[in-house]
């Protein structure tokens, strides 16, 4: 599944459905991460009032998104952290390298940052010759493997213990075992050793206030911890969108973002980090340096409907809840961000040219929306993409593959819905002709059929229509009475 | 020149942001599902006062739940006994518990003397270099919450940092009375310092991990094991 893009969607979906393992894997995670996130949400009684004022949070954040990072910046400024700005991924990447480089670094280690995946970040440590690890246990696996994550929350969903004692084997030398405890302990130790002897550490950010200039890492693992306490620096990089006001904004992201990710009520650990450190003798790093990355997302304040997709807290609860990531898994998305919350950043980071098939990776069911905790309506957001991809966007991307068809027959389809004597008249010739393709009381797929009609009744059975329309009935009804 | 790329990119950064946020004012206005900011206050509830032993026992309760051990004592001498007993036990096991470190709190250090255990090193927060080198690390812990089972570190208060992460196995000393109920009360109080300390840690158990097949696994990188002494403080 390696090197797949989001241009390609339609085939990675596919390759993906005839993977069994995969889609055994991926039942097991999402059916148990749905049902622990819904006894964690039940386990708190004002749930929807918690959901309701983080969203107002965000809101307020990103309408004002100046104001709060300017503040923000000088808080922490003003307690000795160092500040880069990136418009994109390129200069953020450029930005490490140089920072790194200033600091004859050889050995950089590294939590869990989506961010950097976003910037592929490796690849260009990799490039300046500078050794990067991965140190949260599942993106250590993906490194080991030379892979990329399939799931925000667990990055190696996608691989069987089998397989990882078999990398481990290969790559680490041990015996082979199928003891997760034994391989999360060789891990620890090959780690260990990695931590011991990093110039650098680089994290993400999960949130930054603006009234005290804080950075908040949350984790499970204990490597974060590491990664910001051993290495003499600390690089952090952070999307643009994610401050929030004040400290005590925090009670409500902390319910929300552990309980709606792992079922937890809180991780294991949360790091606030104030600046560097107050005395020389003190644990921790000498420096701080903060690389701010917008890479797209300025732009997506643009319109109240994109600006939501700012609002999100990568907790990953939509991936859990969507349909179409439960048979499909991550990879298939072609990008960093998969499940819907995916469909809908990716297209606006990447543009709509290489990443159309995304909006359309949905049934609009809505259970994304459902578990949000900053209730993000990513429905609508699809729809907003997919009128964007039909009305707005460049010629090549509007007379792609099936567009032109589709936007004909929703031409027809309002033509008819306009005119009662067209409706009725399309109702009376299909009535009278849908005996060529009943059989056994449902119209299943029918042969005869070429293009997007033969795709439609391939994939789904359709009910007949009555014998007499509401309508004729309702006439008959009223002649009654 | 690096200096003013970068201030020529924060330019351009706010600029768009600037010039994104005046182009959606329009639709902004026609957008009804627009929330508008929650107050603080509104949400962070006054320190309610809680009965102490209700509260320790609350603690307890989460702290086992996250596979934490909590052992709670009434006076400065129990704490002594307890951590006798913890090293004693662990001394028996493959964590050996034969080199210690603990935080640079003096009282802390007075404490661990008084504990009869054979010991092969001691030492007062280890550097980066050297923490590895230790079986058990021994802290204070500056706050609780109740309803998490959660430790507050504040390494403003003690040199903790790397001596409540880096060993096996973590040993942190807590008073009853510094146990609050939720986290909205823990974190009111650490805003009200008059500066915010430059490195607090929430610990809710020992480090673990399900990212091998979502099958837990306790002690990834941070300790394996974690004990809280909960002391009462009863001789006052």
């Amino acid at each position: 599944m390696n090197h797949v893009t989001s241009e390609t969607f339609d085939e990675n979906a596919k390759a993906a459905l005839a993977d069994s393992q995969l889609r055994g894997a991926l039942r097991n995670a999402t059916s148990l991460f749905g049902k622990r996130r819904l006894a964690a949400a039940q386990g708190l009684t004002n749930w929807e009032d918690l959901r309701t004022q983080a969203r107002a949070i965000k809101d307020d954040v990103l309408l004002h998104l100046d104001q709060y990072l300017e503040n923000f910046v000088s808080q922490a400024e003003a307690r000795g952290a160092k500040f880069h700005w990136a418009r994109d991924g390129a200069e953020a990447n450029a930005i490490i390298c140089r920072l790194a480089a200033e600091r004859n670094a050889r050995s950089i280690v590294k939590s869990k940052s989506m961010t950097t995946e976003e910037t592929h970040l490796n690849v260009a440590l990799e490039a300046a010759g500078i050794q990067v690890i991965e140190t949260d246990l599942g993106e250590y696996i993906i490194q080991l493997a030379e892979e990329t994550p399939s799931h925000i929350i667990v990055p190696a969903i996608h691989k069987t213990k089998r397989q990882i004692a078999e990398l481990f084997t290969q790559e680490l030398g041990i015996p082979p075992t199928d003891d997760v405890a034994k391989l999360t302990s060789t891990a620890r130790a090959t780690l260990r050793d990695r931590f011991a002897a990093a110039d650098i550490g680089i994290s993400g950010v999960n949130f930054g206030v603006a009234e005290t200039g804080t950075i908040v890492i949350l984790e499970n693992e204990g490597n974060i911890r590491l990664t910001t306490s051993l290495p003499r620096f600390h690089i952090a990089v952070m999307g643009i969108e994610k401050v929030v006001p004040r400290f005590a904004d925090l009670d409500i992201f902390l319910k929300l973002l552990p309980r709606s990710g792992t079922g937890q009520r809180l991780t294991t650990y949360q790091s606030f980090i104030t600046g560097t450190k107050q005395n020389a003798f003190d644990d921790g790093p000498e420096e701080l340096h903060v690389v701010m990355l917008d890479n797209g997302r300025s732009r997506m304040l643009a319109h109240p409907v994109t600006r939501q997709s700012l609002a999100c807290i990568r907790c990953g609860a939509c991936l859990n809840a969507c349909p179409v990531y439960q048979q499909i898994g991550g990879h298939a998305y072609g990008s960093v961000y998969p499940g819907p919350i995916g469909a809908v950043i990716t297209p606006q980071l990447m543009g709509l040219e290489k990443t159309q098939q995304l909006p359309y990776a949905s049934s609009l069911c809505g259970a994304c929306r459902e578990v949000c905790p900053v209730k993000i309506d990513i429905p609508r957001l699809l729809l907003h993409l997919r009128g964007e991809i039909t009305e707005k966007s460049s010629p090549e991307v509007q007379q792609a593959k099936g567009r032109t068809m589709e936007r004909f027959a929703f031409k027809m389809w309002r033509l008819m819905m306009l005119r009662p004597w067209a409706y009725n008249l399309s109702a009376r010739v299909g009535r009278l002709f849908q005996g060529l393709v009943v059989k056994d009381g449902k119209i299943g797929r029918v042969k005869s059929f070429v293009g997007p009609l033969a795709a439609w009744t391939s994939g789904r059975d359709l009910r007949p229509l009555d014998q007499k329309s509401f309508r004729d009935k309702w006439a008959s009804d009223q002649g009654k009475s | 020149m690096e200096e003013r790329s970068n201030r020529n990119s924060r330019e351009a950064i706010f600029e768009s942001i600037r010039g994104a946020l005046a182009a959606s004012k329009v639709l902004d206005a026609k957008e009804s599902e627009l929330h508008h900011a929650a107050e603080a206050a509104a949400y962070l509830q006054p320190g309610i006062k809680h009965d102490v032993a209700s509260l320790v026992e609350l603690f307890k309760e989460n702290l086992e739940a996250v596979d934490g051990h909590c052992i709670i004592v009434e006076t400065r001498s129990d704490v002594v006994q307890a951590l006798y007993e913890i090293i004693n036990k662990l001394q028996g096991t493959y964590l050996k518990a034969k080199r210690i470190a603990v935080s640079d709190s003096s009282e802390i250090e007075r404490l661990v003397n008084l504990v009869d255990v054979d010991v092969d090193t001691f030492a007062v927060a280890p550097t980066a270099s050297e923490v590895f080198n230790f079986d058990v690390g021994i802290t204070y812990a500056q706050a609780g919450i109740a309803e998490t089972g959660t430790l507050v570190l504040d390494s403003s208060r003690e040199r903790n940092r790397l001596v409540s992460l880096v060993p096996p196995v973590h040993i942190a000393i807590l008073n009853a009375s510094s146990i609050v109920q939720t986290l909205g009360e823990a974190l009111a109080t650490l805003r009200q310092a008059e500066e915010v300390s430059p490195i607090i840690t929430l610990v809710t158990g020992p480090s673990r991990t399900a990212d091998i097949e979502l099958t837990l696994a306790i002690g990834v990188h941070g300790p394996q094991e974690l004990y809280v002494i909960v002391n009462k403080n009863l001789e006052e």
